[in-house]
C-alpha cells in the first residue's frame, strides 16, 4: 500500500512537472523529427479511416505527408474535431493543421494560412421530398451544421432569418437532416456529394440547393509568426503545383475514378482578402 | 493574460442565448425529475411485489441505465430509437422540440433507475412486522404503501433522491451534443463567436454551482424537516 | 441482427484499439487505459482530500471542502472545457487530448473517491483512534496504520463502483476529440452514415458487459467485506449497507 501510494504520487508529479518553451518551429520540428499533423479523421475524402488498416488516410494527410517529407521527418496525425482545430494548434498540440480549414477574417486574426491547397463551395442541402431549391428557401427553418465551422457562420450570413443548430461532428449533422430534425444543412461540396450518393441508395434521399452559399479556400493552419515554417510549407505547395503532384492527389481521391468524379478547377495560389 | 471583459456578455445575441439557454436548462430538469421520481416510485412499488418476472424485468432496466454512460443513451435515443417510430410522429416530434423531448427521455429514464435503487433501499430499511401489523389493521396493500411505507422510505432515502437529483442536473449538460440549446451549448456558441472564453465559462460555472448548491440545500432543508426524533 | 454482425466484423477492430498499429492506439483499449489511470493518479490526491475533510483545522478543511462541492456540484463537460482551456495556459506547453481528459478525471474522481474515503473514516468506531492514540501513535501514525487501512478495505467496493463510473465518464472525451469508444463509434457512423441504431446500440452493448461485470465484481467484494467486518461467526446477518455508501456511490 505504501509503495503503491508513492509510487503514485511520483507519477503525479512526472507528468506535472514536464518542461516548456520552443523557439522557432521549423527548427524544432526538424530536431524533433516527427511533423504533427492536426486532422479530422471523419471527413472522407481529405481525412478517414481506412476500412481494411484503420490507418487515417485522404487528400488532407496527403499534403501533410508530403510537407512532412521534404522537411525530412516523420508524418504523426493527431485526429482532432472541427472546433478544436485552432485551440489544438494556438495551443501548440499540433504543429499545423490540414484539417478542411476553409479562411475567414477572423480565423486570419488568429492563425496564418498557406497558401490554398483546396478551393470548397460550402452548399446547402435538403431532403428531396421538401423539393427546396436555393438556400434562401432555408429561411426561416432549421439548418445544421458544425459547431464553430465556416459552414455554420455562412448560415447565418448568407440565408436570411435562419436558425442555426450546431453539433459536435459530422456524421450527427447528416443523421440530423436524415432524420428529419432539420430541415437544412450547410456543408462543404465535397462532404455533400459522398453523402447524397449513399444518401441516394437509402429512403431519404437529399438534394443539394443552388447557387453556392459561397466559395472558401482552405490553407494549411499555422501559428502566426513562424515565419521560416510558414515560408518553407508554401514552398513544398508551390513544388507540388509544379511537379504535378498536386493534381494527382486531387485526382486520386477526387477525381474521375472515384465517387466525386470532380474536375480540378482551382492552382495552389496565395488566398486573398 | 488581458484583463477580463464581461461586456461581450451583453452583446449581440449573448444575453438572449443565455436566458434561452438558462431556461431549458430549467425546464429539462424539472421535466427529467418529474419523470424520473414517478417512474422510480412505480418501479419501486413493483420490485415489492412477488412477481419474480416484473423482478427480472426491473432489475434488467435498473442495470441497464446504470452501466451505460448517459452520453450514449442520449445518442441511443436522439439518433437510434427515434428512427423506429412511426415517420407521422417522428415528423411531429421534429416539428415541436424533438430533440428536448428525447434529452428528457434519456435523462429521466436513467435517473429513474437510481431511483428505483434509492427508494428500494430506504422500503427494505423498513421491519415487515410495520407493513404486517398495517394489513392487519385491514388496509390493503396499496393502501399500506400509501400511508405507511413510501412516507418512511422517502425520508431514509432522502440523501440518495437529492444526490441524483444534483446528478440528473449536472446531466441536462449533455443534451447540447444533440442540438438542445441549453447552458452548456449556449456557453460554446457564444465561447466560439467571442473568442471570450474565461468571462463565458465563468459566467456557466457560476450558474452550474449556484443551482446544484441550492438543490444540496434545499435537501438539507428538507431532511432536517422531516427527521423525526427517534429514541 | 445481421447489421450488427456485418459492423462488428468491419469494424469490431477500430472499436476495440483505434487505429492501433497503424497509429494511435483508440476505442475500448484507450477508454479502459484512462479511467484506470484516472483513478490510480486521483486515489493518493483523494486520500489527502479526506484526510483534510475529517480535519480540525479549518485551513486544511475548508479548501477541501470547498474543492469537494465544486466538483459535486460542476457538470464533467463544463469542468472539461475548462481544463482544455488552462492546464496549457498553466503549463506553458502543450497538452494533449488524452492528458486533458486524464487531469479532469483525476481531480474530479478524487473529489467522489475523498468522500467515500470519508465515509470510511467515518464508519469506522471512534474507538479505533482513541485505542490507538493511547497506545501512544500521534495522530498520522494512527490514521495511517490504523484507520486508513481499515476505511480503505472497508470501502473496496464504493470505490469499485466509483471506477465504473470513471469508465462512463470517459464518453466524454468525445467532444475533445479524444479518440476513445465513443470517438471510434461515431468514425464509423460517418462511415456508414444510414445505420446509427445498429452502432449505437453496440456502442452501449460494450459499455453495457464491461461495466456491467465491474458492478457485479464490486458486489461480490461488498459481500465479502460485509462478512469480513461481522466477524467470522457462522450464521451472523451481514451488516446492511450504510446510507452513506448508497448515497455517494452513483
Amino acid at each position: 500500500m505504501r509503495k503503491l501510494t508513492l509510487a503514485s504520487f511520483a507519477l503525479t508529479a512526472a507528468a506535472l512537472f514536464s518542461q516548456a518553451a520552443h523557439a522557432d518551429q521549423l527548427a524544432d520540428i526538424k530536431q524533433r523529427g516527427t511533423l504533427v499533423c492536426g486532422t479530422l479523421g471523419t471527413a472522407e475524402p481529405f481525412s478517414y479511416p481506412n476500412p481494411q488498416t484503420r490507418e487515417t488516410q485522404g487528400y488532407d494527410v496527403d499534403f501533410c505527408a508530403a510537407v512532412a517529407k521534404a522537411l525530412g521527418v516523420k508524418l504523426e496525425l493527431k485526429l482532432i474535431s472541427v472546433p478544436a482545430r485552432i485551440p489544438e494548434l494556438l495551443q501548440g498540440r499540433v504543429d499545423v493543421l490540414a484539417a478542411n480549414l476553409g479562411w475567414t477574417p477572423e480565423r486570419a486574426q488568429q492563425i496564418a494560412f498557406s497558401d490554398s491547397y483546396f478551393v470548397s463551395n460550402q452548399m446547402a442541402a435538403a431532403r428531396r421530398a421538401d423539393k427546396l431549391k436555393t438556400p434562401a428557401d432555408l429561411s426561416g427553418k432549421r439548418v445544421a451544421a458544425a459547431k464553430g465551422s465556416t459552414s455554420e457562420a455562412g448560415a447565418r450570413k448568407h440565408i436570411p432569418n435562419v436558425q442555426t443548430v450546431s453539433f459536435e461532428d459530422t456524421p450527427s449533422i447528416f443523421l440530423a437532416l436524415q432524420q428529419g430534425k432539420v430541415d437544412g444543412v450547410v456543408i462543404s461540396e465535397l462532404t455533400l456529394v459522398a453523402w447524397k450518393k449513399d444518401a441516394e441508395a437509402s429512403a431519404v434521399p437529399i438534394d443539394v440547393l443552388q447557387p453556392a452559399l459561397f466559395a472558401e479556400p482552405w490553407g494549411i493552419g499555422m501559428r502566426k509568426g513562424e515565419t521560416a515554417l510558414i515560408s518553407k510549407v508554401n514552398e513544398v505547395l508551390a513544388g507540388m503545383e509544379k511537379s504535378g503532384e498536386a493534381q494527382k492527389i486531387f485526382d486520386k481521391y477526387l477525381g474521375t475514378g472515384t465517387k466525386f468524379n470532380l474536375h480540378r478547377t482551382f492552382k495552389i495560389e496565395p488566398i486573398k482578402g | 493574460m488581458q484583463p477580463l471583459d464581461f461586456s461581450i456578455l451583453l452583446r449581440d445575441d449573448a444575453p438572449q442565448m443565455l436566458v434561452n439557454g438558462i431556461t431549458l436548462m430549467l425546464e429539462l430538469t424539472g421535466f427529467a425529475w418529474l419523470l424520473a421520481m414517478v417512474l422510480g416510485t412505480l418501479l419501486a412499488l413493483v420490485r415489492m411485489g412477488r412477481s419474480k418476472l416484473a423482478e427480472g424485468a426491473v432489475g434488467a432496466w435498473v442495470e441497464y441505465h446504470q452501466n451505460v454512460p448517459m452520453l450514449v443513451q442520449i445518442f441511443l435515443w436522439y439518433f437510434g430509437i427515434a428512427t423506429l417510430l412511426p415517420s407521422g410522429l417522428q415528423m411531429w416530434m421534429n416539428r415541436h422540440g424533438g430533440e428536448f423531448i428525447f434529452a428528457t427521455i434519456a435523462i429521466g429514464l436513467a435517473s429513474s433507475a437510481y431511483m428505483s435503487e434509492g427508494l428500494r433501499g430506504g422500503i427494505r430499511a423498513i421491519p415487515p412486522s410495520q407493513i404486517e401489523a398495517v394489513r392487519a389493521l385491514g388496509l390493503n396493500y396499496l393502501q399500506a404503501f400509501r400511508h405507511v411505507v413510501f412516507p418512511q422510505a422517502f425520508r431514509i432515502a432522502l440523501p440518495t433522491l437529492i444526490n441524483h437529483t444534483v446528478l440528473l442536473f449536472k446531466n441536462t449538460s449533455l443534451a447540447m451534443t444533440i442540438g438542445v440549446a441549453e447552458m452548456m451549448y449556449a456557453t460554446r456558441e457564444i465561447e466560439s463567436r467571442s473568442f471570450k472564453t474565461i468571462e463565458i465559462y465563468l459566467l456557466a460555472t457560476a450558474v452550474y454551482l449556484g443551482i446544484s448548491l441550492l438543490i444540496m440545500a434545499g435537501g438539507s432543508l428538507a431532511e432536517r424537516r422531516l427527521r423525526v426524533a427517534t429514541r | 441482427m445481421g447489421e450488427i454482425a456485418t459492423i462488428l466484423h468491419d469494424y469490431g477492430l477500430l472499436l476495440l484499439v483505434g487505429q492501433y498499429p497503424s497509429g494511435a492506439l483508440g476505442g475500448l483499449a484507450l477508454t479502459f487505459i484512462l479511467a484506470v489511470l484516472g483513478l490510480a493518479l486521483a486515489f493518493p490526491l483523494s486520500v489527502l482530500l479526506a484526510l483534510a475533510r475529517v480535519s480540525p483545522y479549518p485551513i486544511l478543511y475548508w479548501p477541501a471542502t470547498a474543492l469537494v462541492y465544486v466538483m459535486r456540484g460542476l457538470p464533467l463537460i463544463m469542468l472539461i472545457f475548462w481544463v482544455y482551456f488552462f492546464l496549457p495556459v498553466l503549463l506553458g506547453r502543450p497538452v494533449s487530448g488524452f492528458s486533458t481528459l486524464l487531469a479532469t478525471l483525476v481531480i474530479y474522481e478524487a473529489a467522489y473517491l475523498a468522500e467515500i474515503v470519508r465515509a470510511g473514516i467515518e464508519s469506522l468506531p471512534r474507538g479505533q483512534m482513541e485505542a490507538a492514540r493511547s497506545v501512544g501513535l500521534t495522530y498520522m501514525q494512527a490514521m495511517r496504520k490504523v484507520v486508513l487501512p481499515q476505511a480503505i478495505y472497508n470501502m473496496t467496493p464504493a470505490m469499485l463502483s466509483q471506477f465504473v463510473s470513471t469508465i462512463k465518464e470517459t464518453s466524454l472525451g468525445y467532444v475533445i476529440s479524444v479518440n476513445e469508444l465513443t470517438f471510434a463509434a461515431n468514425q464509423v457512423n460517418s462511415t456508414l452514415l444510414t445505420k446509427p441504431f445498429p452502432v449505437f446500440v453496440i456502442l452501449a452493448s460494450i459499455y453495457f458487459v464491461l461495466c456491467f461485470s465491474l458492478t457485479q465484481l464490486a458486489r461480490q467484494l461488498e459481500k465479502r467485506v460485509a462478512r469480513r467486518r461481522a466477524g467470522i461467526v457462522r450464521g451472523a446477518a451481514a451488516p446492511a449497507a450504510l446510507p452513506q455508501i448508497a448515497a455517494i456511490a452513483e
